[in-house]
């Protein structure tokens, strides 16, 4: 059953609007006013023409539709005994609330968007709405006058803020581009919503491009007649005869008005809050068409890079000011201090320093690391706006990584009610820093100072937050990487609680590693959600059989992975995700993986292929946010060159509740038992090694092995895929298993060969005895020779298959060491660790903030006052259950005891809404 | 009649969403007012209905629920339930503080009946829910309407549920009409258009609503037309169209099809009072079973109804005297309600040719007859609606006997709920026979009664065993499977011989509504409705001889 369209829209302004008030409510809802101050003097403006010439008093109620942040309530409350202001962002009320303070005379309601309830009809004297009429969705206008009409008195009256002239109409559900109507059909419209059209006057107050476009600012005045107002879609008709476009791309202009911002607020020196509207278009609005990396740093090097002072202006230094300090940090931090003095005299050319009006700035090369002109004021500035963040309400311990100058760590110090420490990855700057000014009083107020070395996870405790200094994230990226790393890697894996999706191949050998992944994030107890895509097989392999060239037949893959991808969307728009973990070869197209990102979901590829066989990361690397290879070296540099967020190493590994030791009957031993076995396809150098087998007693079990002379003695069940738990039979019930890694070039061992497959840790996990082919990388997991024993050519494992024959002690203990290592270091488990370690040092906050905005975590904030609905929102929460009622009524059962008041409200709830889809369907004839 | 809670006082009732149904219970407020003086009666509605209910007599208090701001909510993303869920409680709260001392609800739905029990007013009249959320129907009478809306036995009943819902309260005095306040303001804006209709015709103004709930319900737009024709062609009327502004797609092309001056659509032009307002200066009404049927009846305009598809005149016709019930002839009705049909054959079965004969007749006065050559009664019953001795509306055909096989059961129902439920002195034919002969058409029936027969044994039993301290738990098992089988073939008898499912679905809401937890006291109630059953069967068989 669809939902309403009008509530979607209403969804869709919610959701906006909520978006863009967290960000800047100044600059999305008040002309991007720096300060308060001049927001309300607009407001003082703009509500004066609104109100002009209408009576007001202290029995008059008004009512203001979109009041935002309450711009013209706060003059609205000076004309009118009672004003009403209606919005549809709740931040943007709560905004209101804080920004307004108490006032009785005005009243904030958060509304549905498209209607004006509670409000009791025949109850408003005036109603009004500046700036927001033109941004709603033009049925969502149709249903305000609809309402309009609803509450205002016979005598009342209406003046709406629209834009007339040349019609300009954008998508639907765009709830940023300006509307405009014709002067006719806004008056059809007007009429056919039983008002009368008493003025339009030209508002030439407010400078908002609208001349440009061929469209006036316009104040209509209407007043309720007698005719019955007509239905909201007949109204929306008049308005728009046409309908709304279905061809703008409603993110695009938000992208560029943000972008925008943040380059004015960079040029300004504001260099956060650029940062912040950067991070906003990335979070927020991404799209094919907007490359933010390339903005991003063009921003950062705006804001950061001035021109560097020149010998003259560099100023004199004190040598009691650096002496000064140094009997400070002796005292407080002796190791920095020890540390200092072997670098006191090595402080490089590039490093400089110059005398503004606030106090001394430090450079480094071109970089200024303090503001060029007001130091002082702008760190105390960007301190008190970066504590805004919600993430330091309830931080015990801030960070601040860079020290520059220092400014803003005293700024830090003072505003900041928790410990204060600060790490400076470069001690020839902290030097610069203690010779160009006294930082005696800082240094003693600092909790921790860490200088030139790495930061230390220990001390980064559970309330720890991080704040990075714009200017260190361009100067020592590395450094802040790895503080971010310290302070959020390991708490992440006990404070986060990420929705995470494991997406599998077709079918391969890679489809049990998604399993075991799934299974592994479960017993790590996350909230996995793994999506089997193996049963899309059959159709995916039909095409070889009804398309015989291979071009066409590449052409309807596509399409259906298309199809695959799409309904992943349609999956993950059920049922949200924040991680999405791809497997090598998942059938997921780029622009799925697009669309995830713009949904701010993290992409993940785990690529456990030979990279150099496996070449589709070329196209696909740049789709992911992070890619993890089985390889390193060249491998890591070249899928991070095609364009993938990070790329980091991750071996694949075992699962220990699978691939254990088993106890087999006589008759499974018999089957599956042999004193040498390999498992595995019939690779080239596979089938190069072991055609010189046919005289050992060996089984080989896998596909695409031939079956004539001399495999015929060898290979097992006419060369058969074996499944997994077959294969961990032959691995337990085997004396000596080979493990030969597959080329389809060499013959025998691959001397080139550097990555480990999965089957070395199933083996060593499952206390099997292995030989292994040699592998660059493999003496990293297991120490060759005592929990591995590996060969280098065919004679050479000739040799040790006879030894290990003839040596079973040799092999157990081997085999138990492997064992040992194996589920030490080698299982899911770990990796995962490891890979979210990896994702939560640079994506904590963002995952966080997610967290926080989770639907869920909202409708846990609201139950705070109801421990039973708040346990019941934590429960289904925790099973993972859609965040709607449908999610928290999923474990009520009827007729098994007593439901108690909250259930009982619930089912309440539930039933409501069965019976007016019921009612809405026989409306509509769906039932005649 | 028979009484469960005879003295009210603070009255909360319940009927949430539709405009009919609150007419519908207009002479059950009256009765209760009547029967109980200084009542504070209170009603429950959708938000939208509310203030139509404004011109309903004799309500205290209306109390909305913005239903369509609930569900908006549940839908939206984020923490939209926790409103709906504030919201919700905030209702119940508001609700609990009115202190209720008994509350009506014939609304079957889940939702009312978990708000009642949220509520928590001790006596009811109708649905409400167990602690455990399972439905509740204390009274015989409600059970009785639920039992005769289920699709099975619609056609067996000949109670109009207007009567049962007010037995259900308990009202013995009430008005014969539905009750509605006309509005002198509306009066006059509907004179207006009238008279700036500026017809032609001088003759009566017949109102014709032409749109209806269910596509299935409502009638060829060509029917109408045609109708329209004769009587502003052939009788000198004034015809108006009523209807709402989404019924216009249906309305507008009868307009354009009569072409005629003495035509005219209010469709979307008229609010409820005003079209109570219209109805009442029209002579007749011609529409199917809706809302505006029951304004007219309520304004004292008498109908000519037509009950098409899933409708049933004896169910929800027009309640008062004298009203024209158009019920066709064919095997597939009254169809099931909540199923489609591509073929709705029954709308061929009434001719404008019919309708404009009783429209016109019903403006010159009562009509209590019709000939069988303007009205086959093989292919439509025309009915009078009449009162009964007991202030029971009932439908007396008046185009010759109808060829309807239910009739004899209607009729046998009908005496023996009056009696049965209300206590009243029912007349019984002298009975031919006992139940042990198989008469014609009471095949099945001995059957039932066999049964409740047995389960009051089994219940004797159960009690000996009970109470027994020695017995064993597997003959207490044995007994309780015993029961389970027996109240299972019970229901399977009603399914099979559908002219008794009535009998025996009054038998499954009974048994639903056990009430506690001891063994001895359950087994004594089980024992009574096994008893309820088999009187009622003896009953049936004797009103049956008579029918």
């Amino acid at each position: 059953m669809g939902r309403n369209p009008l509530d979607k829209l209403a969804d869709q302004m919610r959701t906006d609007w909520d978006r863009r008030v967290g960000h800047d409510y100044r600059f999305w809802m008040g002309d991007g006013h720096l300060d308060d101050a001049h927001m309300w003097k607009t407001g003082e403006r703009d509500c004066a023409t609104v109100l002009e010439g209408i009576p007001g008093g202290a029995t008059a109620t008004a009512l203001e539709i979109g009041c935002g942040v309450g711009r013209l309530l706060k003059t609205a409350s000076q004309h009118f005994g009672k004003v009403i202001g209606f919005d549809i962002s709740r931040l943007a009320v709560d905004k209101a609330r804080q920004l307004i303070g108490s006032n009785a005379s005005i009243e904030l309601v958060v509304g549905s968007g498209i209607d004006l309830q509670p409000v009791d009809s025949n109850s408003i004297d005036f109603v009004y709405s500046f700036a927001a009429l033109a941004c709603m969705p033009v049925p969502v206008i149709a249903s305000y006058f609809n309402e309009i009409k609803r509450v205002l008195r016979p005598t009342g009256s209406a003046r709406l803020q629209v834009y007339l002239g040349q019609e300009l109409s954008v998508h639907e559900s765009d709830t940023l581009h300006l509307r405009s109507f014709t002067p006719d059909n806004f008056l059809k419209a007007a009429n056919v919503a039983g008002f009368t059209v008493l003025s339009c006057v030209k508002n030439d107050i407010s400078d908002d491009g609208s001349a440009g476009l061929g469209i006036s600012n316009c104040l209509i005045t209407l007043r309720p007649n007698e005719q019955l107002s007509a239905s909201p879609d007949d109204i929306a008709k008049a308005l728009l005869p046409n309908g709304e476009s279905k061809e703008v791309n409603p993110v695009a202009l938000e992208a560029w008005m943000a972008l925008n911002y943040a380059e004015a607020l960079a040029d300004d020196g504001h260099a956060q809050k650029a940062r912040d509207a950067v991070d906003y278009v990335v979070a927020h609005c991404q799209s094919a068409t907007i490359d933010t990396r390339d903005i991003l740093d063009r921003v950062i090097a705006k804001s950061s890079a001035v021109v560097a002072p020149d010998s003259a202006e560099v100023t004199a230094v004190d040598p009691s000011v650096f002496e000064n300090n140094l009997g400070v940090l002796r005292d407080k931090f002796p190791a920095v201090h020890a540390r200092v003095l072997a670098a006191r005299d090595s402080v490089p050319s590039t490093i400089s320093s110059k005398m503004t009006k606030d106090g001394v700035v430090l450079f480094s090369a071109t970089t200024c690391l303090d503001h060029p002109e007001k130091p002082r004021s702008a760190a105390e500035a960007w301190v008190r706006r970066s504590l805004i963040e919600t993430r330091f309400n309830a931080a015990k311990h801030i960070v601040v990584t860079g020290f520059g100058a220092g400014y803003h760590v005293e700024a830090l110090i003072e505003q900041a009610k928790v410990p204060v420490s600060c790490v400076e990855g470069d001690t020839a700057l902290f030097v610069a820093a203690l010779k160009a000014r006294d930082v005696r009083q800082l240094l003693a107020g600092l909790h921790t100072l860490v200088v030139g070395s790495e930061v230390n996870a220990t001390s980064m405790d559970a309330g720890t937050e991080l704040l990075v200094r714009p200017q260190m994230a361009v100067l020592n990226p590395r450094f802040v990487e790895q503080a971010k790393s310290s302070v959020y890697s390991k708490r992440g894996l006990t404070e986060l609680h990420p929705r995470i999706a494991v997406l599998g191949p077709f079918h391969g050998g890679t489809l049990p590693t998604a399993q075991y992944s799934m299974a592994a994030l479960q017993r790590m107890g996350h909230k996995v959600r793994g999506l089997d895509v193996s049963g899309f097989n059959d159709g995916y392999m039909l095409f070889d059989g009804f398309l015989k060239q291979e071009p066409r037949r590449a052409v309807m893959r596509s399409q259906y992975i298309d199809v695959v991808s799409n309904t992943l969307l349609e999956a993950f728009s059920e049922k949200p995700i924040d991680i999405l973990i791809c497997m090598a070869q998942a059938p997921i197209s780029a622009k799925a993986l697009t669309e995830l990102r713009s949904r701010g979901v993290i992409t993940v590829l785990w690529f456990v292929e030979d990279y150099l066989r496996f070449t589709y990361w070329h196209q696909m690397a740049k789709f992911y946010d992070f890619v993890f290879t089985i390889q390193k070296g060249d491998c890591i540099d070249r899928i991070r060159a095609a364009g993938a967020g990070a790329v980091h190493y991750l071996p694949t590994a075992c699962d220990p509740t699978f691939h254990a030791p088993l106890i087999l009957s006589e008759e499974d031993k018999e089957k599956w038992g042999s004193p040498i076995s390999f498992v595995g396809a019939g690779y080239h150098n596979r089938q190069q090694m072991f055609s010189t087998f046919s005289s050992y007693p060996f089984k080989i079990w896998g596909s695409e092995w031939p079956t004539g002379k001399p495999f015929d003695r060898m290979v097992q069940e006419e060369s058969r895929r074996v499944k997994p738990e077959e294969y961990i039979k032959v691995f337990n019930a085997t004396d000596v298993n080979l493990n030969l890694h597959s080329s389809s070039e060499r013959d025998g061992v691959d001397p080139t060969g550097d990555f480990v497959n999965p089957r070395t840790f199933e083996l060593a996990s499952a206390g099997a005895f292995q030989l292994c082919d040699h592998r660059s990388l493999l003496s990293e997991l297991f120490e060759v020779g005592k929990e591995i024993v590996t060969f280098t050519d065919l004679p050479d494992l000739k040799e040790k298959i006879a030894h290990y024959q003839a040596h079973p002690e040799e092999r157990r203990a081997i085999a138990e060491a492997a064992r040992i290592r194996a589920l030490r270091d080698h299982t899911y488990e770990r990796r995962y660790e490891e890979m979210l370690s990896i994702i939560y040092a640079s994506k904590y906050e963002h995952l966080r903030q997610r967290e926080h905005n989770s639907p869920w975590a909202e409708m846990i904030r609201r139950a705070d006052g109801d421990t039973e609905l708040k346990e019941r929102c934590e429960r289904a929460c925790a099973r993972g259950e859609e965040p709607a009622l449908d999610g928290l009524i999923a474990d009520i059962v009827t007729g098994q005891g007593k439901l108690t008041e909250v259930e009982q409200k619930l089912l309440f709830l539930h039933h409501i809404r069965s019976q007016v889809l019921r009612m809405k369907r026989e409306e509509a004839g769906l039932n005649n | 009649m028979k009484k469960r809670y005879p003295h009210k006082s603070r009255v909360l009732l319940v009927n949430i969403t539709r405009l009919g149904d609150m007419l519908q219970a207009t002479p059950t407020i009256a009765g209760i007012k009547a029967e109980n003086p200084g009542c504070h009666i209170t009603v429950l509605v959708e938000k939208q209905f509310a203030e139509v209910c404004k011109i309903i007599p004799n309500i205290d208090e209306i109390v909305g629920i913005d239903l369509n701001f609930v569900c908006r909510s549940i839908s939206r993303e984020k923490d939209g339930v926790i409103d709906a869920y504030d919201y919700m409680t905030k209702f119940v709260d508001d609700l609990r503080s009115k202190d209720f001392d008994y509350c009506l609800n014939m609304s079957s739905s889940a939702y009312t009946a978990l708000l009642l029990n949220l509520i928590g007013i001790k006596r009811n009249g109708g649905w409400t829910s167990d602690e455990e959320g399972y439905r509740v129907i204390e009274t015989e009478w409600a059970r009785l309407f639920a039992t005769s809306v289920f699709h099975q036995n619609r056609q067996y009943n000949s109670l109009n549920l207007v009567d049962v819902f007010r037995c259900s309260a308990d009202v013995d005095q009430h008005p014969q009409k539905l009750l509605i306040n006309v509005e002198k303001h509306a009066l006059e804006h509907c004179e207006k258009l009238v008279q700036d209709a500026r017809f032609t015709n001088t003759g009566p103004l017949v109102a014709i609503q032409a749109g209806a709930s269910q596509g299935k319900r409502q009638w060829n737009p060509g029917h109408f037309v045609r109708l329209i024709k004769i009587l502003t062609e052939q009788h000198n009327a004034r015809v108006v169209l009523t209807g709402a502004e989404k019924e216009r797609n249906i309305i507008d092309p009868i307009v354009a099809g009569c072409a005629s001056p003495n035509v005219v659509s209010v469709a979307g032009k008229t609010t409820v009072p005003q079209l109570a307002a219209m109805l009442s200066i029209s002579k007749v009404l011609v529409t199917g079973d809706t809302g505006p049927m029951h304004i007219s009846v309520a304004v004292g305009t008498p109908v000519i109804s037509m009950f098409l598809a899933s409708a049933y005149g004896f169910e929800t016709g027009p309640y008062s005297a004298g009203n024209i019930v158009l019920q066709p002839v064919i095997g597939c009705g009254p169809c099931n309600p909540n199923k489609p049909c591509s073929k709705p054959d029954c709308h061929d079965t009434i001719s404008p040719e019919l309708v404009a004969y009783l429209a016109v007749a019903r403006t010159q006065g009562e009509v209590r007859s019709v000939p069988a050559t303007v009205a086959d009664p093989r292919n439509v019953v025309v009915y009078n609606s009449v009162f009964d001795e007991y202030g029971f509306m009932d439908l007396v055909a008046i185009n010759g006997t109808p060829v309807d096989p239910h009739t004899p059961y209607r009729v046998a129902y009908r005496k023996l709920w009056l009696d049965d439920l209300g206590g009243f002195d029912v007349p019984k034919p002298v009975a031919k026979t006992g139940l042990r002969v198989m008469d014609q058409g009471l095949d099945g029936l001995g059957r039932i009664q066999e049964c409740a027969t047995h389960g009051q044994q089994l219940m004797d039993v159960l009690v000996s065993l009970v109470k027994d301290d020695r017995s064993s738990v597997v003959s207490l098992k044995n007994v309780n499977e015993q029961i389970s089988e027996l109240d299972r073939k019970i229901e399977e008898l009603g399914f099979t011989y559908g002219h008794f499912g009535a009998l025996t679905r009054m038998f499954v809401f009974a048994k639903e509504n056990l009430q506690g937890s001891d063994a001895v006291d359950l087994a004594s109630q089980m024992k009574s409705i096994y008893g309820d059953l088999e009187r009622r069967c003896q009953k049936f068989a004797v009103y049956y001889a008579g029918a």
